[in-house]
């Protein structure tokens, strides 16, 4: 499942099909060619019509595919992905918008008690080819409802998929990916990191780029985790804006001796637990990195699933760097809430003091 | 880069027009949030309005002494395209900085 990146210094970005580009424009790119590709997909939600969108995903694409393909809603979420339920039950493949992450509650019944239940509830007739793009995450110092993590409430709910790209390349080759699934994907896009560029290899779905030079590497899956920095002592768990974080962190660690993996999880539900077994197995340390609260955080989850596996082997408990169990602060409050740099050193060092007994 | 227009506000009351007194601000000029571009006097009183959005000044509507009713354009901006109409703040690529250092006696086994 895991797909395993070497940095590769020499490999030219400039090789056939491989470009600068924003998440932004990276993502807007791949619904232009779903739209062209399937002429079953809808795009609809707040200002994604004639505005393109507030992060300017859906920017041209009214003008390009027509009104009855990209269109704009009423401010009602559970009338958004209500009509997404109806829609895929008549064949089509809705790529519905939550303008930011906090409007999903109001959409949550819509989400829990039929998008992710109908394929169930109709043995398998009603298929939900679904992907929620739901701009995510802290890092904009926006107002409150404007940035939240919901992943752990998302990937709790059997019956949905949650994916969480870093990149610009993985949000190209997941948001084309996700939409080509039979079953409701959460695609949850690091609000944070829509404008810095890195490379995007357009003609190449399965390798990913690591960010230090974007070579195209090896195969591997788009469907598992992805290996943004190769280490030896410990390895940091991260999705979405905390992975450039956590590559951040690697290159400090570094200076002080210690050589830091950082494995970008990707997929949220279900999880590339083999990665995090053939990742810690090796480096025998671990720290789980996320923004959101601590309790009952996805964190949890992957301290459990390397305990699974590398029990005889960890050196140490794995540590976990999160948000703290408060509602997610908006504006500048924000810079105390989400893991920082020194906040996630802390974390590896605990972890490299460690000793039993 | 976006234009984005700036139509004069119901200044409260259910009021339809308002004067222009003053510019506080002229075309070509870089505004932040909430910084006092137009002084307004309308029937009830007069008033400076702060900006709704950071940009730059294209073009402002109607000279001292000029009547704007309204919902008609006040002022537009010139902005980023990648910026234009996001709420909250396009985070900057700062150079990481740390104050914790890692010390450990690793062991090789």
């Amino acid at each position: 499942m895991s797909e395993t990146i070497t940095a590769a210094p020499g490999i030219e970005t400039a090789a056939a099909g491989v470009r600068q580009m924003s998440m932004q424009q990276a993502l807007n790119r791949a619904l232009d060619e779903i739209l062209a590709e399937n002429p079953k997909t809808v795009i609809f939600g707040e200002d994604c019509g004639r505005l393109g969108g507030v992060f300017r995903i859906t920017d041209g694409l009214q003008a390009k595919h027509g009104e009855d393909r990209v269109f704009d809603t009423p401010l009602a979420e559970s009338g958004i992905l209500g009509m997404s339920v109806g829609l895929a039950m008549a064949g089509f493949h809705p790529i519905p918008e939550v303008q930011f992450d906090g409007f999903a509650y109001p959409a949550i019944n819509q989400i829990v008690c039929q998008i992710a239940r109908m394929n169930y509830r109709s043995r398998g007739t009603l298929p939900m080819p679904i992907t929620l793009r739901v701009p995510s995450f802290g890092g904009i110092r926006a107002p409150e409802h404007h940035g939240e993590s919901l992943e752990s409430l998302f990937a709790h709910v059997p019956g949905l998929k949650v994916v969480s790209p870093s990149t610009p390349h993985d949000a190209y080759h997941l948001l084309k990916y996700a939409a080509t699934r039979p079953d409701p994907v959460i695609f949850m896009e690091p609000k944070s990191r829509y404008w810095q560029k890195g490379p995007v290899d357009l003609t190449n779905a399965l390798p990913s780029t690591t960010t230090h030079d974007g070579d195209p590497s090896n195969g591997g899956s788009l469907t598992g985790a992805r290996v943004a920095r190769e280490g030896r002592h410990l390895t940091l768990v991260a999705w979405g804006a905390m992975v450039a974080r956590c590559l951040q962190v690697a290159e400090l660690a570094a200076e002080d001796g210690i050589d830091v993996e950082v494995l970008d999880l990707r997929w949220l539900k279900p999880i590339d637990a083999e990665a995090l077994a053939t990742s810690v197995g090796k480096t025998r340390r671990a720290v789980v990195v996320h923004e959101a609260p601590l309790t009952s955080g996805l964190g949890a989850e992957v301290a459990q699933l390397i305990t699974q596996s590398c029990f005889a082997t960890l050196k140490a408990p794995v540590e976990r760097v999160t948000g703290f169990d408060v509602p997610y602060p908006s504006g500048d409050l924000e810079d105390e809430y989400i893991p920082n740099i020194d906040r996630i050193l802390f974390g590896i060092q605990r972890v490299l003091e460690y000793r039993r007994g | 880069m976006a234009e984005i227009s700036f139509p004069l506000p119901d200044l409260g009351e259910g009021l339809i027009e308002a004067t222009v007194l003053e510019w506080l601000v002229e075309p070509g000029q870089q505004v932040e949030r909430n910084q006092a571009i137009v002084e307004l006097e309308t029937t009830k009183s007069a008033l400076e309005l702060p900006s709704p959005q950071a940009g730059k000044v294209v073009r402002i509507h109607g000279a001292p002494g000029d009547t704007i009713n309204v919902g008609e354009p006040l002022i537009v901006f010139e902005v980023p395209d990648d910026t234009a109409g996001i709420v909250g703040t396009v985070p900057k690529d700062e150079a990481p900085k740390r104050r914790v250092r890692l010390s450990a006696v690793l062991d090789e086994d």
